[in-house]
């Protein structure tokens, strides 16, 4: 089992060096430059900005100076855009903010997703099945961009109980609300409709049939013996689910102003911010990575197949 | 099947429908035999014949969106099951009456350790403590021939073969000393090699811990190696009953005689086609209430395309069900 | 077994059971048939692409997207009231309120003056559309319009043509590319198959749509053309990897079957074998989650959109409206509702065919043994 586990930790660095090399040559693809949005100026100004910033020398060795800063002294290099301060100040100051928005909408959808998936599985067909169900059809249909200015109509502008925008420090708690539904929703009815289905097709398994042949009760039936088979196809959706909530956030964020890092995305891309796109994609990937290897971890403890060999 | 005081079990015309979209599908449609202490009783036909949904309406385990036991008597010490409470039922499953299944890989819960699935059952039915069922798990890992049943015991199901599966799946059956093992289909799955041995396995246990066992199988040759009496399953109803050996050597319902001319012989002229019965078995959705085989009889005759032949009684042990054998 | 013909009706048997021909994807058919959201999903759907479709005929009986008519600025819906109506309206209103707000309970010799103006300029204005002169102000907005006069029933029919043709595009790309290599990773195994793997793994470590917002950002142009080029390249460049991963583990679990090593003992070669075995036995399941999908890009498109980097005036998508709509949200909310509801239903009804798809392609679902 540590075998595993150990061996899967580690195939996250050569792949994260993998995605770092993608991501910077992706990034320089674009057609134009950081300085060229500037009013135009003097050729001898622009060349020793690009001298300072190492722009002048060949591609390859740009990239191996950044992996080396990047690598030995955590360094993610200057903002090309925003003098003031490097990247990873910006960065430190806005992931948590994103970091915390992103780990209660999940917990939001994987709690209420699967507890109302087993609901409704349990009660296949009646009315606790098709309410949850619809809102659920209703969920993976309606975009987050419409969703959350609707709330915001609602519950900020029209019955004012709650803010229209701002975050905790200034605002309290109350502030997280709304992103987090808005966030959350998409995912909460995907792992609800997920969760049922699931747990109805483990229900008809043979070895429910066994369990239910020795005597067991009905709730010891689903609760011991079918729930870990139902739960992992949940389990491998949160990988991916991951990487869309990251996406989700641009927008979220965008709409409640959430100073995070998902503003750095477009931004940056349409400045040439390099170093600060770039950092923001690295960051990402990493916690991408992490999110997948904690995920096949959680898969192989509850699936015994995967582990011992 | 005369005595009456070893009767422990007795099936009283079961019935069970099943709702589909293009119709009723009568799956067991009339079916009647009995079950005395210490008998094994085999239940033969070909696929869909209705053997083991038999059994799952014996343990009430036919799923009811689709299924409906719509009728007959199930008698076990002395009370129908089929009107038993959800909890009488649940005492009986497992502690006085067992099943096991055809397909040990899909049969034990990969998620769970051996341990947890045989120690519950025994912890459930027989009120022992975790540590005393462990013990006990031990023990009927022993008595069904695992080797290091210590070691073995923590181990999940797919560390082991299919073989073994098995054995398991038994040891999980009698480990509450059932009256009546149910066994469906229990080799189908595994290598003959290792059928010859899970039947011989079955043979000592029954014994050992006096239970009846009822066996389905499509397989005549385990039918004749193991089994007192036999009931012949067609299209959801039992179209001959007897001892094997007297439904072996004299059978009687054309479709019993059919089934067993089908089997190949060792003295067989090599040049002679192998035999087998011609048709196939009917669709039971909206099946007309004639004799179901008759389309591949060779004896058919006109009343049997329009009037079931009820059960016959020929001598003490045989019945059949056949216009043959009936006065019209 | 024998059979018999009855006059006009299917053969039966023996027991006057009628015989059906049965193939795995007839069966499916015939399932589908009988769940009614689903059908009504098709019906919805089938709907959709209809006016889409005829839209592209000149002559279609709508206005048309891109006429700007300023005096027409955000107009409400209404089925009766022409547009000369509701400008009249708003404008008797307007004035009545600043008469109010100075304290004259009517309306001065000016202000009815203007209304007088209003009703002949209402009257008489016309413009020239498809060769012929009409009044411009008898037109009807069923939907109202947008900050730019324009009729939002046009735009959100323009819209279903760039929304649903994305879906489209998005689906075939996923389609040829998924299969293509899925197929060949899944049944090549070995190298071929480890690097594939390698490389979805990778791709599932980027937040993959950052990169196609990443994209559109750096090749943002202004010709509306390019950036719809530019949107589809992008949705195309990872629209096929969840495919690919689908059809590889198909095609895994397929190749050892039985019927392809009976093939192979033919003589059969290895695309025969992979086209005409194993595909159709994966069409099932191709069908099903590209139906799924389909909605997936319609949503991403819509999402790019939003952000700004996909489509944008005078061009309209489903998206595009919606984000344009948000921010007068609350004094014009048909300029969000319609497109929203236009989007949300035909999503609904995708999602519904594609549950109905999916239950008919497996049978083991909800009620059967």
């Amino acid at each position: 089992m540590t075998k595993f586990i150990i061996k899967r930790l580690l195939s996250i660095f050569p792949t994260l060096l993998i995605v770092i090399t993608i991501c910077f040559f992706l990034v320089r693809m674009a057609p134009g430059g950081p300085f060229d949005l500037e009013k135009t100026l003097p050729k001898v100004i622009q060349d020793n900005m690009k001298k300072k910033y190492h722009m002048d020398e060949p591609l390859w060795k740009q990239y191996g100076r950044y992996v080396t800063d990047l690598v030995f002294k955590l360094d993610f290099g200057p903002s090309y855009r925003y003098q003031d301060h490097d990247v990873s100040y910006y960065i430190g100051k806005s992931l948590p903010n994103s970091a915390m928005l992103g780990i209660i909408a999940l917990s939001l959808a994987v709690f209420l997703g699967v507890g109302v998936g087993i609901i409704s599985a349990l009660k296949q067909n009646t009315l606790a099945d098709y309410i949850p169900m619809s809102i659920a059809v209703i969920g993976i249909s309606v975009p987050n961009f419409v969703v959350g200015p609707v709330l915001m109509y609602y519950l900020a502008l029209k019955w004012q109980w709650l803010p229209t925008s701002g975050w905790i420090m200034e605002g309290g708690p109350k502030t997280i609300i709304m992103p987090a539904i808005t966030l959350s929703l998409v995912f909460f009815a995907y792992i609800a409709r997920l969760s049922r289905s699931s747990l109805l097709e483990v229900l008809r398994s043979d070895y429910i049939r066994t369990a239910r042949a020795k005597g067991l009760s009905g709730r010891v039936v689903i609760f011991k013996h079918a729930l870990k088979g139902a739960m992992l196809p949940v389990v491998s959706y949160l990988g991916p689910a991951f990487s869309f909530i990251i996406t989700g956030s641009v927008v979220v964020e965008s709409i409640f102003r959430v100073p995070g890092l998902a503003k750095f995305f477009v931004q940056s891309a349409l400045n040439r911010d390099y170093t600060l796109l770039l950092g923001a994609l690295i960051i990402y990937s990493s916690i991408l990575m992490v999110a997948n290897f904690v995920v096949d971890v959680a898969y192989s403890f509850i699936d015994p197949r995967i582990s011992y060999k | 099947m005369n005595n009456k005081k070893d009767m422990i079990l007795q099936v009283k015309d079961l019935q069970t429908y099943f709702k589909t979209d293009e119709g009723v599908v009568k799956a067991v449609n009339g079916v009647s035999f009995d079950l005395r202490a210490n008998e094994t009783l085999g239940l033969v036909g070909e696929s869909a014949c209705g053997k083991s949904v038999t059994n799952l309406s014996i343990m009430r385990l036919i799923p009811t969106p689709p299924g409906k036991i719509a009728g007959g008597e199930v008698i076990f010490e002395g009370q129908d099951i089929l009107k038993m409470s959800d909890a009488e039922i649940r005492a009986l499953r497992g502690n006085k009456i067992s099943m096991i299944f055809q397909d040990p890989m899909t049969s034990l819960n990969p998620f769970l350790r051996i341990s947890t699935q045989l120690s519950e059952t025994i912890m459930l039915h027989q009120g022992l403590s975790k540590s005393e069922a462990h013990e006990k798990s031990i023990q009927m890992l022993k008595v069904v021939g695992i080797p290091s049943p210590e070691k073995r015991v923590n181990d999940y199901p797919h560390q082991f073969s299919g073989g073994m599966r098995q054995r398991v799946m038994i040891a999980m059956g009698l480990s509450c000393n059932p009256k009546i093992l149910i066994a469906d289909e229990p080799t189908t799955a595994l290598d003959v090699t290792i059928q010859a041995q899970i039947l011989d396995l079955m043979r000592d246990l029954k014994d050992k811990f006096n239970s009846a066992i009822i066996l389905v199988t499509h397989n005549l040759g385990v039918v004749a190696g193991i089994c007192d009496n036999v009931c012949v399953m067609y299209a959801g109803r039992i179209v001959e009953k007897g001892t094997s050996e007297e439904v072996f050597h004299d059978p009687r319902h054309p479709y019993t005689k059919g089934l067993l001319k089908s089997i190949p012989r060792h003295d067989q002229e090599k040049k002679e086609r192998l035999y087998s019965i011609e048709g196939q078995p009917p669709n039971l959705i909206n099946l007309p209430a004639c004799c179901p085989f008759h389309p591949r009889c060779a004896h058919k005759s006109n009343i049997c395309t329009q009037q079931y032949p009820g059960t016959v009684k020929l001598d003490d042990n045989r019945e059949v069900s056949c216009w043959l054998f009936q006065s019209h | 077994m024998n059979t018999q013909e009855k006059n006009n009706s299917q053969p039966v048997n023996e027991f006057n059971q009628p015989i059906k021909g049965v193939s795995l994807n007839l069966d499916a058919w015939r399932r589908l048939k009988k769940n009614k959201m689903a059908i009504g999903g098709l019906f919805v759907v089938l709907f959709y692409i209809l006016i889409a479709s005829l839209a592209f005929i000149p002559g279609f009986p709508i206005h048309s997207y891109d006429k700007i008519i300023l005096d027409h600025q955000h107009l409400p819906p209404s089925l009766t009231k022409t547009a000369g109506d509701l400008l009249y309206e708003k404008t008797e209103k307007k004035l009545s309120a600043i008469a109010k707000k100075r304290g004259r309970e009517s309306l001065n010799e000016e202000e009815i003056q203007e209304l007088k103006d209003l009703r002949h300029q209402i009257e008489n204005e016309t413009m020239e559309e498809d060769g012929k002169t009409i009044k411009v102000h008898q037109r009807r907005y069923l939907f109202g319009t947008d900050y730019h006069g324009r009729d939002m029933l046009a735009r959100i029919v323009f819209g279903s043509q760039v929304s649903i043709g994305i879906g489209i595009v998005g689906t075939l790309t996923a389609m040829l590319i998924g299969i293509t290599i899925g197929s060949i990773a899944g049944y090549s195994g070995g190298r071929t198959d480890y690097f594939l793997v390698r490389f979805i793994d990778i791709m599932y470590s980027l937040p993959y749509m950052i990169l196609v917002i990443i994209f559109m950002a750096m090749f943002k142009s202004d010709n509306q053309i390019q950036r719809i080029i530019n949107l589809y390249i992008a949705i195309a460049m990872v629209s096929w990897l969840t495919m690919a991963r689908i059809v590889r583990g198909q095609f895994i679990s397929l190749k050892n079957s039985e019927f392809v090593e009976a093939a192979r003992s033919i003589g059969a070669s290895k695309t025969h074998i992979i086209i005409r075995h194993i595909l159709p036995n994966t069409l099932g399941i191709i069908i099903v989650f590209s139906t799924l999908s389909f909605p997936q890009f319609i949503l991403a498109e819509a999402f790019l959109s939003f952000l700004g980097l996909g489509i944008s005036a005078p061009f309209a998508s489903w998206g595009s409206l919606i984000s344009d709509a948000v921010e007068g949200m609350d004094l014009f909310p048909w300029r969000l509702f319609f497109p929203a509801a236009a989007m949300t239903i035909f999503l609904f009804a995708m999602n519904f065919l594609g549950d109905g798809l999916r239950d008919a392609f497996d049978p083991q679902s909800k009620n059967r043994l």
